[in-house]
Protein backbone atom coordinates (compact mmCIF):
# COMPACT_ATOMS: atom_id res chain seq x y z
CA UNK A 1 0.00 0.00 0.00
CA UNK A 2 1.44 3.35 -0.93
CA UNK A 3 1.38 6.45 1.24
CA UNK A 4 -1.37 7.94 -0.90
CA UNK A 5 -3.56 4.85 -0.52
CA UNK A 6 -2.98 4.71 3.23
CA UNK A 7 -4.01 8.34 3.62
CA UNK A 8 -7.03 7.79 1.41
CA UNK A 9 -8.03 4.77 3.48
CA UNK A 10 -7.96 6.97 6.57
CA UNK A 11 -5.04 5.30 8.27
CA UNK A 12 -2.88 7.28 10.67
CA UNK A 13 0.41 7.59 8.79
CA UNK A 14 3.98 8.21 9.89
CA UNK A 15 6.61 9.88 7.74
CA UNK A 16 10.20 10.59 8.70
CA UNK A 17 13.00 12.69 7.38
CA UNK A 18 16.39 11.63 6.05
CA UNK A 19 19.23 14.01 5.26
CA UNK A 20 21.52 12.86 2.43
CA UNK A 21 25.30 13.05 3.05
CA UNK A 22 27.61 15.84 1.92
CA UNK A 23 29.48 13.36 -0.26
CA UNK A 24 28.81 10.84 -3.02
CA UNK A 25 28.66 7.93 -0.57
CA UNK A 26 25.33 6.23 -1.22
CA UNK A 27 25.98 3.69 1.54
CA UNK A 28 25.24 6.39 4.11
CA UNK A 29 21.66 6.44 2.82
CA UNK A 30 21.45 2.64 2.77
CA UNK A 31 22.62 2.56 6.40
CA UNK A 32 20.18 5.24 7.49
CA UNK A 33 17.36 3.51 5.59
CA UNK A 34 17.49 0.62 8.09
CA UNK A 35 15.98 2.89 10.77
CA UNK A 36 12.88 3.52 8.68
CA UNK A 37 11.94 -0.09 7.95
CA UNK A 38 9.29 -0.45 10.63
CA UNK A 39 6.27 1.72 11.09
CA UNK A 40 7.35 4.50 8.74
CA UNK A 41 5.13 4.94 5.67
CA UNK A 42 7.15 7.51 3.78
CA UNK A 43 10.66 8.94 3.99
CA UNK A 44 11.26 12.59 3.18
CA UNK A 45 14.54 13.35 1.49
CA UNK A 46 15.71 16.89 1.96
CA UNK A 47 16.77 18.95 -1.05
CA UNK A 48 20.07 20.63 -0.08
CA UNK A 49 18.64 21.64 3.27
CA UNK A 50 19.63 25.11 4.53
CA UNK A 51 21.51 25.67 1.28
CA UNK A 52 24.26 23.15 2.01
CA UNK A 53 25.31 21.03 -0.95
CA UNK A 54 24.32 17.41 -0.44
CA UNK A 55 23.65 14.30 -2.50
CA UNK A 56 20.65 15.06 -4.69
CA UNK A 57 17.24 14.18 -3.33
CA UNK A 58 16.14 12.31 -6.45
CA UNK A 59 19.27 10.15 -6.49
CA UNK A 60 18.80 9.41 -2.78
CA UNK A 61 15.17 8.56 -3.44
CA UNK A 62 16.22 6.02 -6.04
CA UNK A 63 18.50 4.36 -3.47
CA UNK A 64 15.61 4.24 -0.99
CA UNK A 65 13.35 2.68 -3.63
CA UNK A 66 15.96 -0.02 -4.15
CA UNK A 67 15.91 -0.58 -0.37
CA UNK A 68 12.17 -1.09 -0.55
CA UNK A 69 11.12 2.16 1.15
CA UNK A 70 8.75 4.81 -0.11
CA UNK A 71 10.50 8.16 -0.67
CA UNK A 72 8.97 11.62 -0.61
CA UNK A 73 11.26 13.97 -2.51
CA UNK A 74 11.48 17.55 -1.38
CA UNK A 75 11.71 20.07 -4.20
CA UNK A 76 12.78 23.63 -3.46
CA UNK A 77 12.58 26.71 -5.64
CA UNK A 78 15.92 28.08 -4.53
CA UNK A 79 18.21 26.25 -6.93
CA UNK A 80 16.20 25.60 -10.05
CA UNK A 81 14.00 27.52 -12.42
CA UNK A 82 10.76 26.23 -13.91
CA UNK A 83 12.59 24.38 -16.71
CA UNK A 84 14.91 22.44 -14.39
CA UNK A 85 12.18 21.67 -11.85
CA UNK A 86 9.84 20.22 -14.47
CA UNK A 87 12.69 18.25 -16.02
CA UNK A 88 13.76 16.82 -12.64
CA UNK A 89 10.19 15.87 -11.83
CA UNK A 90 9.85 13.97 -15.10
CA UNK A 91 13.09 12.19 -14.26
CA UNK A 92 11.86 11.42 -10.75
CA UNK A 93 8.67 9.94 -12.12
CA UNK A 94 10.61 7.77 -14.56
CA UNK A 95 12.59 6.39 -11.60
CA UNK A 96 9.40 5.45 -9.78
CA UNK A 97 9.07 8.33 -7.31
CA UNK A 98 5.46 9.01 -6.36
CA UNK A 99 5.51 11.65 -3.66
CA UNK A 100 6.65 15.25 -3.98
CA UNK A 101 6.86 17.85 -1.25
CA UNK A 102 6.95 21.38 -2.66
CA UNK A 103 8.89 23.98 -0.69
CA UNK A 104 10.11 27.51 -1.25
CA UNK A 105 13.48 26.60 0.24
CA UNK A 106 15.81 28.23 2.72
CA UNK A 107 17.65 31.28 1.52
CA UNK A 108 21.14 30.52 0.16
CA UNK A 109 22.62 32.99 2.63
CA UNK A 110 22.46 30.33 5.38
CA UNK A 111 24.30 27.64 3.43
CA UNK A 112 27.88 26.94 2.53
CA UNK A 113 27.65 28.91 -0.72
CA UNK A 114 26.20 32.18 0.53
CA UNK A 115 27.39 34.11 -2.52
CA UNK A 116 25.31 32.05 -4.95
CA UNK A 117 22.32 33.37 -6.86
CA UNK A 118 18.98 32.37 -5.42
CA UNK A 119 16.61 31.45 -8.23
CA UNK A 120 13.12 31.60 -6.67
CA UNK A 121 11.56 31.55 -10.12
CA UNK A 122 8.44 30.01 -8.60
CA UNK A 123 7.27 29.98 -4.99
CA UNK A 124 5.97 26.96 -3.12
CA UNK A 125 2.32 27.65 -3.96
CA UNK A 126 3.05 28.10 -7.65
CA UNK A 127 5.22 24.98 -7.52
CA UNK A 128 2.32 22.96 -6.10
CA UNK A 129 0.11 24.24 -8.92
CA UNK A 130 2.82 23.40 -11.44
CA UNK A 131 3.16 19.81 -10.24
CA UNK A 132 -0.60 19.37 -10.21
CA UNK A 133 -0.71 20.73 -13.74
CA UNK A 134 1.87 18.14 -14.77
CA UNK A 135 -0.19 15.40 -13.14
CA UNK A 136 -3.09 16.58 -15.27
CA UNK A 137 -0.88 16.29 -18.32
CA UNK A 138 0.38 19.75 -19.20
CA UNK A 139 3.61 21.64 -18.81
CA UNK A 140 3.70 25.11 -17.35
CA UNK A 141 3.77 26.46 -20.90
CA UNK A 142 0.40 24.86 -21.54
CA UNK A 143 1.84 22.23 -23.86
CA UNK A 144 0.53 18.72 -23.37
CA UNK A 145 2.79 15.81 -22.50
CA UNK A 146 2.35 12.29 -23.84
CA UNK A 147 2.54 10.53 -20.49
CA UNK A 148 1.65 12.44 -17.36
CA UNK A 149 3.53 11.73 -14.12
CA UNK A 150 1.37 10.55 -11.25
CA UNK A 151 2.51 12.44 -8.19
CA UNK A 152 1.05 12.75 -4.73
CA UNK A 153 1.67 16.42 -4.06
CA UNK A 154 2.35 17.94 -0.68
CA UNK A 155 3.31 21.23 0.88
CA UNK A 156 4.70 22.43 4.17
CA UNK A 157 3.18 24.72 6.73
CA UNK A 158 4.70 26.53 9.66
CA UNK A 159 2.07 27.15 12.35
CA UNK A 160 4.62 28.88 14.56
CA UNK A 161 5.75 31.79 12.41
CA UNK A 162 3.99 35.12 12.65
CA UNK A 163 1.35 36.25 11.83
CA UNK A 164 -0.86 33.31 12.79
CA UNK A 165 -3.82 34.42 10.68
CA UNK A 166 -1.68 34.53 7.54
CA UNK A 167 -0.43 30.99 8.23
CA UNK A 168 -3.96 29.59 8.01
CA UNK A 169 -4.67 31.73 4.95
CA UNK A 170 -1.53 30.46 3.27
CA UNK A 171 -2.49 26.86 4.02
CA UNK A 172 -5.82 27.55 2.32
CA UNK A 173 -3.95 28.91 -0.70
CA UNK A 174 -1.78 25.79 -0.86
CA UNK A 175 -4.89 23.62 -0.81
CA UNK A 176 -6.47 25.71 -3.54
CA UNK A 177 -3.29 25.31 -5.60
CA UNK A 178 -3.71 21.54 -5.24
CA UNK A 179 -1.81 20.27 -2.19
CA UNK A 180 -2.93 16.81 -1.09
CA UNK A 181 -0.93 16.51 2.11
CA UNK A 182 0.74 18.99 4.44
CA UNK A 183 3.70 18.44 6.73
CA UNK A 184 4.19 20.98 9.51
CA UNK A 185 7.31 22.29 11.17
CA UNK A 186 8.20 20.48 14.43
CA UNK A 187 5.80 21.09 17.29
CA UNK A 188 7.38 22.28 20.53
CA UNK A 189 4.51 24.56 21.50
CA UNK A 190 1.24 22.69 21.69
CA UNK A 191 -0.70 25.81 22.68
CA UNK A 192 0.19 27.67 19.52
CA UNK A 193 -0.33 24.55 17.42
CA UNK A 194 -3.81 24.20 18.90
CA UNK A 195 -4.63 27.79 18.01
CA UNK A 196 -3.52 27.18 14.44
CA UNK A 197 -5.58 23.99 14.24
CA UNK A 198 -8.61 25.90 15.51
CA UNK A 199 -8.22 28.27 12.58
CA UNK A 200 -7.77 25.34 10.22
CA UNK A 201 -10.87 23.56 11.49
CA UNK A 202 -12.93 26.74 11.37
CA UNK A 203 -12.40 26.86 7.61
CA UNK A 204 -12.82 23.10 7.25
CA UNK A 205 -9.35 22.79 5.73
CA UNK A 206 -8.57 19.59 7.67
CA UNK A 207 -11.17 17.76 5.60
CA UNK A 208 -9.60 18.79 2.32
CA UNK A 209 -5.97 17.92 3.03
CA UNK A 210 -4.10 15.40 5.17
CA UNK A 211 -2.19 17.27 7.85
CA UNK A 212 0.86 15.49 9.23
CA UNK A 213 2.19 17.19 12.36
CA UNK A 214 5.95 17.51 12.71
CA UNK A 215 7.79 16.11 15.73
CA UNK A 216 11.50 16.44 16.40
CA UNK A 217 13.37 14.33 18.95
CA UNK A 218 16.35 16.35 20.25
CA UNK A 219 19.56 15.16 21.85
CA UNK A 220 20.33 17.99 24.24
CA UNK A 221 19.12 21.20 25.83
CA UNK A 222 21.77 22.99 23.81
CA UNK A 223 20.16 21.89 20.56
CA UNK A 224 16.76 23.11 21.78
CA UNK A 225 18.16 26.45 22.87
CA UNK A 226 19.96 26.82 19.56
CA UNK A 227 16.69 26.24 17.70
CA UNK A 228 14.86 28.76 19.85
CA UNK A 229 17.46 31.46 19.39
CA UNK A 230 18.94 30.88 15.96
CA UNK A 231 16.32 29.18 13.80
CA UNK A 232 13.66 31.66 12.67
CA UNK A 233 10.01 30.72 12.81
CA UNK A 234 10.41 28.16 15.61
CA UNK A 235 8.55 28.36 18.90
CA UNK A 236 9.67 26.30 21.88
CA UNK A 237 7.88 25.94 25.16
CA UNK A 238 10.33 26.97 27.94
CA UNK A 239 9.16 23.96 29.93
CA UNK A 240 10.80 21.56 27.46
CA UNK A 241 14.13 23.38 27.68
CA UNK A 242 13.98 23.27 31.48
CA UNK A 243 13.22 19.55 31.45
CA UNK A 244 16.10 18.86 29.07
CA UNK A 245 18.48 20.89 31.22
CA UNK A 246 17.52 19.17 34.44
CA UNK A 247 17.57 15.68 33.03
CA UNK A 248 20.59 13.48 33.66
CA UNK A 249 19.94 11.52 30.49
CA UNK A 250 19.04 14.27 28.02
CA UNK A 251 18.76 11.82 25.13
CA UNK A 252 16.12 9.76 26.95
CA UNK A 253 14.34 12.94 27.96
CA UNK A 254 14.35 14.08 24.31
CA UNK A 255 12.64 10.87 23.26
CA UNK A 256 10.21 11.16 26.16
CA UNK A 257 9.24 14.67 25.10
CA UNK A 258 8.78 13.57 21.47
CA UNK A 259 6.58 10.69 22.58
CA UNK A 260 4.48 12.96 24.80
CA UNK A 261 4.01 15.46 21.97
CA UNK A 262 2.95 12.65 19.62
CA UNK A 263 0.38 11.41 22.17
CA UNK A 264 -1.05 14.91 22.45
CA UNK A 265 -1.10 15.44 18.68
CA UNK A 266 -2.90 12.15 18.08
CA UNK A 267 -5.76 13.47 20.17
CA UNK A 268 -6.20 16.67 18.12
CA UNK A 269 -9.05 16.52 15.64
CA UNK A 270 -7.90 16.81 12.04
CA UNK A 271 -4.39 15.37 12.40
CA UNK A 272 -3.95 12.53 9.93
CA UNK A 273 -0.40 11.55 10.76
CA UNK A 274 2.97 12.35 12.25
CA UNK A 275 6.09 13.57 10.49
CA UNK A 276 9.22 12.73 12.49
CA UNK A 277 12.24 14.95 11.86
CA UNK A 278 15.24 13.42 13.61
CA UNK A 279 17.84 15.86 12.28
CA UNK A 280 21.24 14.07 12.31
CA UNK A 281 19.74 11.43 14.61
CA UNK A 282 17.91 9.06 12.24
CA UNK A 283 18.75 6.05 14.44
CA UNK A 284 16.29 7.19 17.12
CA UNK A 285 13.26 6.91 14.82
CA UNK A 286 12.39 3.25 15.59
CA UNK A 287 12.38 3.98 19.33
CA UNK A 288 10.14 7.03 18.97
CA UNK A 289 7.75 5.12 16.71
CA UNK A 290 7.60 2.18 19.08
CA UNK A 291 7.25 4.08 22.35
CA UNK A 292 4.51 6.33 21.02
CA UNK A 293 2.47 3.32 19.92
CA UNK A 294 2.56 4.18 16.23
CA UNK A 295 3.55 0.65 15.23
CA UNK A 296 0.11 -0.86 15.65
CA UNK A 297 -2.04 1.81 14.09
CA UNK B 1 -0.48 30.63 -23.36
CA UNK B 2 -3.40 29.32 -21.45
CA UNK B 3 -2.67 26.09 -19.65
CA UNK B 4 -6.23 25.25 -18.77
CA UNK B 5 -5.37 23.20 -15.73
CA UNK B 6 -3.50 26.06 -14.05
CA UNK B 7 -5.19 28.54 -11.79
CA UNK B 8 -3.21 31.35 -13.36
CA UNK B 9 -2.31 32.82 -16.74
CA UNK B 10 1.10 33.67 -18.08
CA UNK B 11 1.51 37.09 -19.63
CA UNK B 12 3.30 37.08 -22.97
CA UNK B 13 5.30 39.55 -24.98
CA UNK B 14 4.42 40.22 -28.57
CA UNK B 15 6.70 38.71 -31.14
CA UNK B 16 6.91 41.66 -33.56
CA UNK B 17 9.37 44.53 -33.24
CA UNK B 18 8.00 47.66 -31.58
CA UNK B 19 7.71 50.83 -33.70
CA UNK B 20 9.74 53.92 -32.67
CA UNK B 21 6.55 55.53 -31.39
CA UNK B 22 5.79 52.53 -29.19
CA UNK B 23 9.32 52.50 -27.87
CA UNK B 24 9.08 56.17 -27.00
CA UNK B 25 5.77 55.60 -25.27
CA UNK B 26 7.06 52.68 -23.21
CA UNK B 27 10.22 54.52 -22.15
CA UNK B 28 8.24 57.59 -21.11
CA UNK B 29 5.66 55.53 -19.25
CA UNK B 30 8.39 53.62 -17.47
CA UNK B 31 10.04 56.87 -16.42
CA UNK B 32 6.77 58.31 -15.13
CA UNK B 33 5.88 55.10 -13.35
CA UNK B 34 9.28 54.89 -11.68
CA UNK B 35 9.04 58.51 -10.57
CA UNK B 36 5.79 57.71 -8.78
CA UNK B 37 6.18 54.11 -7.63
CA UNK B 38 9.81 53.88 -6.61
CA UNK B 39 9.72 56.61 -3.93
CA UNK B 40 6.12 55.87 -2.86
CA UNK B 41 6.13 52.07 -2.66
CA UNK B 42 9.82 51.20 -3.01
CA UNK B 43 8.80 49.55 -6.28
CA UNK B 44 11.23 46.91 -7.51
CA UNK B 45 10.05 47.31 -11.13
CA UNK B 46 8.95 43.73 -11.76
CA UNK B 47 6.58 44.93 -14.49
CA UNK B 48 3.82 42.64 -13.26
CA UNK B 49 2.44 44.84 -10.53
CA UNK B 50 0.41 43.27 -7.72
CA UNK B 51 0.63 46.28 -5.39
CA UNK B 52 -3.15 46.51 -5.20
CA UNK B 53 -3.39 42.93 -3.90
CA UNK B 54 -0.69 43.46 -1.31
CA UNK B 55 -2.15 46.50 0.42
CA UNK B 56 0.11 48.88 -1.56
CA UNK B 57 3.39 47.54 -0.17
CA UNK B 58 5.72 46.13 -2.82
CA UNK B 59 6.05 42.39 -2.12
CA UNK B 60 9.13 42.17 -4.33
CA UNK B 61 11.24 43.64 -1.55
CA UNK B 62 11.20 40.14 -0.05
CA UNK B 63 14.69 38.56 -0.44
CA UNK B 64 13.05 35.50 -1.99
CA UNK B 65 10.77 37.73 -4.09
CA UNK B 66 7.75 35.73 -2.98
CA UNK B 67 4.46 36.74 -4.56
CA UNK B 68 2.11 34.53 -2.56
CA UNK B 69 2.75 35.21 1.09
CA UNK B 70 5.52 34.77 3.66
CA UNK B 71 7.93 31.85 3.79
CA UNK B 72 8.15 29.80 6.97
CA UNK B 73 10.97 31.85 8.42
CA UNK B 74 9.17 34.87 9.80
CA UNK B 75 10.48 35.32 13.32
CA UNK B 76 8.63 36.36 16.46
CA UNK B 77 7.36 39.91 16.04
CA UNK B 78 7.66 39.61 12.27
CA UNK B 79 11.39 39.73 11.56
CA UNK B 80 12.81 38.64 8.21
CA UNK B 81 14.62 35.31 8.23
CA UNK B 82 17.32 36.44 5.81
CA UNK B 83 17.98 39.90 7.21
CA UNK B 84 16.95 39.83 10.88
CA UNK B 85 17.33 43.59 11.16
CA UNK B 86 14.44 44.03 8.71
CA UNK B 87 10.74 43.33 9.08
CA UNK B 88 9.27 40.56 6.97
CA UNK B 89 7.58 42.37 4.12
CA UNK B 90 4.62 40.00 4.24
CA UNK B 91 4.18 40.72 7.92
CA UNK B 92 3.83 44.42 7.04
CA UNK B 93 1.52 43.60 4.13
CA UNK B 94 -0.73 41.52 6.36
CA UNK B 95 -0.87 44.26 9.00
CA UNK B 96 -1.79 46.92 6.50
CA UNK B 97 -4.22 44.67 4.62
CA UNK B 98 -6.10 44.14 7.87
CA UNK B 99 -6.12 47.87 8.48
CA UNK B 100 -7.42 48.66 5.00
CA UNK B 101 -9.86 45.74 4.85
CA UNK B 102 -8.02 44.13 1.94
CA UNK B 103 -7.34 40.71 3.47
CA UNK B 104 -9.53 38.92 0.92
CA UNK B 105 -7.11 39.98 -1.83
CA UNK B 106 -4.34 38.01 -0.14
CA UNK B 107 -6.31 34.85 -0.92
CA UNK B 108 -5.51 35.01 -4.60
CA UNK B 109 -3.00 32.54 -6.00
CA UNK B 110 -0.78 34.99 -7.87
CA UNK B 111 0.43 34.29 -11.40
CA UNK B 112 3.91 32.91 -11.93
CA UNK B 113 6.11 35.87 -12.69
CA UNK B 114 6.89 36.51 -16.35
CA UNK B 115 10.53 37.57 -16.23
CA UNK B 116 10.20 39.08 -19.70
CA UNK B 117 8.20 41.86 -18.11
CA UNK B 118 10.99 42.76 -15.70
CA UNK B 119 11.84 46.49 -15.97
CA UNK B 120 8.86 47.27 -18.18
CA UNK B 121 6.02 49.63 -17.35
CA UNK B 122 3.27 47.82 -15.47
CA UNK B 123 0.81 50.58 -16.35
CA UNK B 124 1.46 50.00 -20.02
CA UNK B 125 1.24 46.26 -19.45
CA UNK B 126 -2.21 46.69 -17.94
CA UNK B 127 -3.22 48.88 -20.85
CA UNK B 128 -2.00 46.30 -23.40
CA UNK B 129 -3.71 43.53 -21.40
CA UNK B 130 -0.49 41.67 -20.66
CA UNK B 131 -1.32 41.70 -16.96
CA UNK B 132 -4.48 42.01 -14.92
CA UNK B 133 -5.69 45.48 -13.95
CA UNK B 134 -5.27 46.50 -10.29
CA UNK B 135 -8.12 46.01 -7.84
CA UNK B 136 -8.86 49.45 -6.44
CA UNK B 137 -12.02 48.87 -4.45
CA UNK B 138 -12.93 45.88 -2.34
CA UNK B 139 -16.61 45.20 -1.88
CA UNK B 140 -17.74 45.93 1.63
CA UNK B 141 -18.87 42.40 2.36
CA UNK B 142 -15.50 40.98 1.27
CA UNK B 143 -13.42 43.36 3.30
CA UNK B 144 -12.65 41.38 6.41
CA UNK B 145 -13.32 37.93 5.07
CA UNK B 146 -10.11 35.97 5.22
CA UNK B 147 -11.28 32.94 3.28
CA UNK B 148 -13.93 32.61 0.67
CA UNK B 149 -15.06 29.23 -0.58
CA UNK B 150 -16.52 28.90 -4.04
Amino acid sequence: MSLREKIKAGRFVVTAELGPPQSCNGDVIRKKAVHFRNGVDGVNITDNQTGIVRLSSIASAKILLEEGLEPIIQVTCRDRNRIAIQSDLLGGCALGIENVLCLTGDHQRFGNHPESKGVFDLDSIQLIATVRGMVEGSFLSGEKMKKAPDFFVGGASNPFADPLEFRVLRLAKKIRAGAQFIQTQPVFDLGRFGEWMDGVRKLGLHNRVAILAGVMPVKSAKALRYMKEEVPGVRIDGEYIRRMEESEEPRDEGVKIAVEVIQELKRIEGIKGIHIMPVMWESITPRVVEESGLLDK
Amino acid sequence: MSGKSFPFRLATLEKRKPTPAERFLSTTMLLLENLVKVPLFRCQRCGECILSHTAFICSQRCPKRLRNGPCGGTGEGGTCEVFPERKCIWFLIHRRARLLGRISLLNRVENIHNWNLEKTSAWLNVFTKRIEPPVIFVRKKDRYESEREN
